[in-house]
């Protein structure tokens, strides 16, 4: 499990990491202001899934304001940091 | 192999996820598998919400029974929820088997932490869920 001690890079890596295996897209293929929803194949049971699988590798509940307004990797890093 | 639940041969066991004998319950069943639990169902039109899906608040108390009994057999001893809370990704429908796995998060003196995920059959996640649960004394 991802720790509050991860720096906000690891963080990233970790989101990014994430984001990719569920979007079943190369991690290298994303970057920090890709439109999450406008990855091809992404629809929003995914983005959920994602969520999901985020909130559980950082142990942390995302406020659902949080969760349906991120759209990109930098803002979904910044709201797991800030509840971590 | 169907785990034995402690209290599966009390005649007053009338639990509305597990019992066998309750004709208005789940009847759910459990198997292990490493150190996780699981339970399978497939509801009717009787447990819906909506037309063809099943009532959120059923998902919960199937991943909060599933919860539950994986703390009650690693501990011997009953535990209460405190507190659960669920995500809700994709539509879980009814007339179509789904799966309910649990796994522990945490332990303390006083306070053990779990969570569950449902799939459907292709196993992709359609809900999971995080809850606290209190031990119990006996």
């Amino acid at each position: 499990m991802t720790t509050s001690t991860d720096t906000p890079a690891q963080i990233t890596d970790t989101v990014r990491g994430i984001v990719a295996e569920v979007l079943a897209v190369p991690a290298d293929a994303l970057s920090l202001d890709t439109d999450l929803r406008g990855v091809e194949g992404a629809d929003s049971i995914k983005v959920l899934r994602m969520i999901a699988r985020i909130e559980r590798e950082f142990d942390v509940e995302l406020e659902d304001e949080d969760v349906f307004g991120v759209s990109t990797i930098a803002e979904v890093s910044d709201v797991v940091r800030k509840a971590l | 192999m169907t785990v034995a639940l402690p209290w599966r041969t009390r005649e007053d066991h009338r639990c509305f996820g597990c019992a066998p004998r309750n004709p208005h319950g789940l009847g759910l069943t459990f198997e292990q598998a490493g150190d996780a639990l699981w339970t399978e169902f497939d509801l009717g039109h009787h447990y819906e919400s909506y037309p063809g899906v099943v009532h959120g608040g059923i998902v919960a108390l199937i991943c909060d029974e599933t919860m539950g009994n994986l703390i009650v057999l690693r501990n011997g001893t009953p535990a209460v929820t405190t507190s659960m809370r669920m995500r809700y990704i994709g539509t879980v429908h009814v007339g179509l088997p789904h799966r309910v796995a649990a796994t522990l998060t945490s332990a303390s003196p006083t306070l053990i932490g779990a969570a569950a995920d449902v799939t459907d059959a292709r196993g992709d996640l359609v809900a999971s869920a995080t809850a606290t649960y209190h031990r119990s004394a006996s």
